[in-house]
């Protein structure tokens, strides 16, 4: 290595510093902490701290209501997703046609999106009441949304697919107006219908912006909080506890630091994991292209 | 002068040698406390006239969040971070032990003898004493109470039920002579949620048992509270309550019986300023009573709730804060608070028999009888552990996932871990 090549990379370590120092600060000793904090017995409030290692975890895995909530979670994520991403990009691709009004239905699409969770969900409280409420009244039916042990996950949602379906939306419309119009008039020299236009050049274009959405929406998921514990507070019977509610029960309320920095401990690393499959997808897409 | 600099310093920063030193000068406290609703908040006066009492003392009011969770965790994040940032606070009756436990209180023990709490409902003393001590200053009062259509019950010659399986054959009648599919038969709060605990004691008191024994052993009578549950279950499935009790909560339960669309409603004394509205459809035709007890159990008893006043360990003018305390515990003080029409309910006995506030508020001899007879919940340290761990096995029970032999095995198994390291 020359002089010149130290230097250089003296002065490229020079320049990241500010910026690895701050994250570090702000995110790798908070997650160290909590790390730290899920190896020990730690309640303040009877003045109980004592290292117990793996015990936490170990308790966790023959737990049910951790099983439980890992279920809600994964379930309530998988659903969400799937259904935020279809009706995400129909709405766009609704949108695209769309000839009149299209400003006023981009803003009545980013209305739902901005309101704050808790206001959505005090919001669908009221959609969601079993007798004065919108949707029952619509429905024709007395479902007791909230209160069914069947039903309260599928209502919260619903919820969340038509708070953040929007997002969905916006980001593929973004990348709607982007495809050339060329594009299309080719296809429809080569013969191509309505249907194959669709499947072989419309998705495909919006397939890395797709990732993306899925990539953010899946890690918004994973976290969700607000809208159970506004709704249901985790019930009937945990039927809708995930693990963030779990873990805020333990931390906030019965003040159980360790123990509920074990469950924060288990959601990094399920939000790290899948983080990491996403990121190496959106490698191989970026190659690809 | 360096020294004196030292020690001042040393004093100021040393917690528990500072707090008993009010030096001379101004004092400013600073009282978290959450809004009041209603016509006119009567606080600020309040505030006023205590520093005019007081000479050199200046009152801060800060508002709290509304919601109970919100507050706990306010205080919990800066008690512990042990900031004197505020040095009187209103809490929920149910934290105070723990807060006591935690040694973020002040003991009150020395300032506030049993004789001056003596005037305060039993239930509200019970719920400010702990370990002996005395670390709260009772302000005001709540009480779990039985709301009963007066005109409906009377069209069938009946009394209020003193007992929940006289309330079903009531439920049965009255709706059979109503004939109004839309008419309800009793409401209450089955959600998840620190209501649903508040329910179910309720029926564990009626049918003779408890959560805690008296030798602080979990569900001493285990056959007896599975009965209360079933029992409960029993109103969903029978359809004596809708299904969706289940997600209820206290205004999900009230509005309903309010627009007349149901016969009994279990709920708090602030719902009936809400059913004597001038445009309440049920204005002059609600009647209160006794929460029922069950056949074969005991008589029945309303859970209390409420807020008290406490010190912040860490204040430095303790003299000041402990007066504040007591001044706003005091009785010219909860007339006030009363007065201003809110629907708060005071602590102090005497007031609900003053006629000044009875000709205002004619039900409040009634509200006395129904707190005199209530009962607080456990008095413990640990008892958001004990609530949030039996929160979704009772709602397990009431939704029919579980049997509640089931229910109540797991949550004693739950309890029992995790009391077992910290007793």
């Amino acid at each position: 290595m020359t002089a010149r090549q130290r230097a250089d990379r003296l002065a490229g370590l020079a320049f990241v510093a500010p910026a690895a120092l701050t994250l570090a600060a702000l995110a790798l000793y908070p997650a160290l902490w909590v790390l730290w904090l899920s190896l020990q017995q730690r309640v303040p409030i009877f003045g109980i701290a004592r290292f117990v290692g793996l015990d936490h975890f170990a308790f966790l895995a023959t737990d049910p209501r951790f099983w439980n909530a890992a279920r809600v979670t994964l379930v309530f994520t998988g659903v969400s997703v799937v259904l935020e991403l279809v009706l995400g990009m129909a709405a766009a691709l609704a949108l695209q046609r769309q000839r009149v009004g299209r400003r006023l239905a981009l803003s009545l699409l980013l209305l739902a999106w901005a309101l704050p969770s808790v206001v959505t969900a005090r919001l669908f409280e009221w959609l969601y009441h079993p007798s004065a409420g919108l949707v029952n009244i619509v429905l024709g039916r007395p479902l007791n949304w909230l209160g069914d042990p069947t039903l309260a996950l599928a209502g919260l949602i619903l919820a969340d697919v038509w708070r953040t379906m929007p997002f969905v939306a916006l980001l593929c419309y973004a990348r709607l107006l982007t495809i050339a119009p060329e594009v299309y008039e080719a296809a429809r020299v080569d013969g191509a219908g309505r249907l194959a236009t669709l499947t072989f050049v419309t998705l495909p274009l919006l397939r890395s912006i797709l990732l993306v959405a899925l990539l953010f929406r899946t890690l918004d998921a994973l976290r969700a909080f607000d809208l159970m514990y506004v709704l249901t507070g985790g019930g009937p019977a945990n039927t809708t506890e995930t693990l963030t509610v779990y873990a805020y029960r333990s931390l906030f309320q019965t003040l159980q630091l360790g123990f509920g920095s074990a469950i924060g401990v288990v959601i990094f690393v399920l939000v790290m994991a899948v983080a990491a499959v996403y990121l190496r997808a959106l490698r191989r897409e970026g190659a690809a292209a | 002068m360096r020294w004196v600099a030292l020690v001042l310093a040393v004093v100021v920063l040393l917690p528990g040698c500072a707090e008993r030193h009010d030096g001379p000068g101004p004092v400013t406290l600073v009282f978290k406390h959450a809004k009041i609703l209603g016509p006119s908040d009567p606080i600020p006066g309040l505030l006023r006239e205590f520093e005019r009492r007081n000479p050199g003392v200046t009152v801060r009011s800060e508002p709290l969040t509304w919601t109970s969770d919100e507050q706990h965790q306010f205080y919990v994040i800066n008690l512990e971070g042990a900031s004197p940032t505020f040095d009187v606070l209103m809490l929920d009756v149910i934290w105070v032990p723990e807060f006591a436990q935690a040694g973020w209180l002040l003991d009150l023990s020395p300032w506030v003898t049993r004789d001056e709490l003596a005037p305060h409902f039993p239930a509200a003393v019970a719920a400010a004493t702990w370990g002996g001590r005395v670390w709260g200053v009772p302000w005001n009062m709540n009480v779990g109470v039985l709301y009963y259509r007066a005109d409906l019950l009377a069209k069938q010659g009946l009394a209020p039920p003193r007992t929940w399986e006289e309330l079903v054959t009531q439920t049965e009648r009255v709706r059979a002579a109503e004939g109004d599919p839309r008419l309800d038969g009793v409401l209450w709060q089955g959600k998840q949620y620190e209501g649903l605990v508040v329910n179910v004691l309720e029926h564990f008191w009626g049918s003779g048992t408890a959560l805690i024994g008296e030798d602080e052993r979990v569900l001493p009578q285990v056959d007896r509270a599975a009965a209360a549950l079933t029992f409960m279950r029993g109103l969903v499935e029978r359809g004596v309550s809708p299904p969706w009790v289940t997600a209820g909560d206290e205004e999900l339960t009230r509005r309903p019986f309010g627009d007349g669309r149901a016969v009994f409603v279990r709920s708090w004394p602030y719902a009936l300023d809400l059913f004597e509205q001038p445009d309440s459809p049920v204005r002059g035709r609600v009647g209160i009573a006794a929460m029922p007890g069950h056949v074969g159990g005991g008589p029945g008893a309303g859970a209390t709730g409420g807020f008290h006043l406490a010190v912040n360990r860490r204040t430095r003018h303790a003299e000041a804060a402990v007066a504040l305390v007591r001044y706003l515990g005091g009785e010219p003080a909860q007339r006030a608070l009363t007065a201003a029409g809110v629907a708060l309910y005071p602590t102090r006995m005497a007031l609900y028999h003053d006629p000044d506030i009875v000709r205002a508020r004619p039900q409040m001899p009634r509200f006395h009888d129904l707190a005199l007879a209530a009962r607080p919940r456990p008095v413990t340290p640990w008892y958001l552990m004990l609530s949030t761990t039996v929160q979704p096995e009772f709602s397990a029970v009431l939704v029919g996932v579980k049997t509640p032999r089931q229910a109540l095995d797991q949550a004693r198994h739950r309890l029992e871990y995790m009391l077992g390291g910290l007793r």
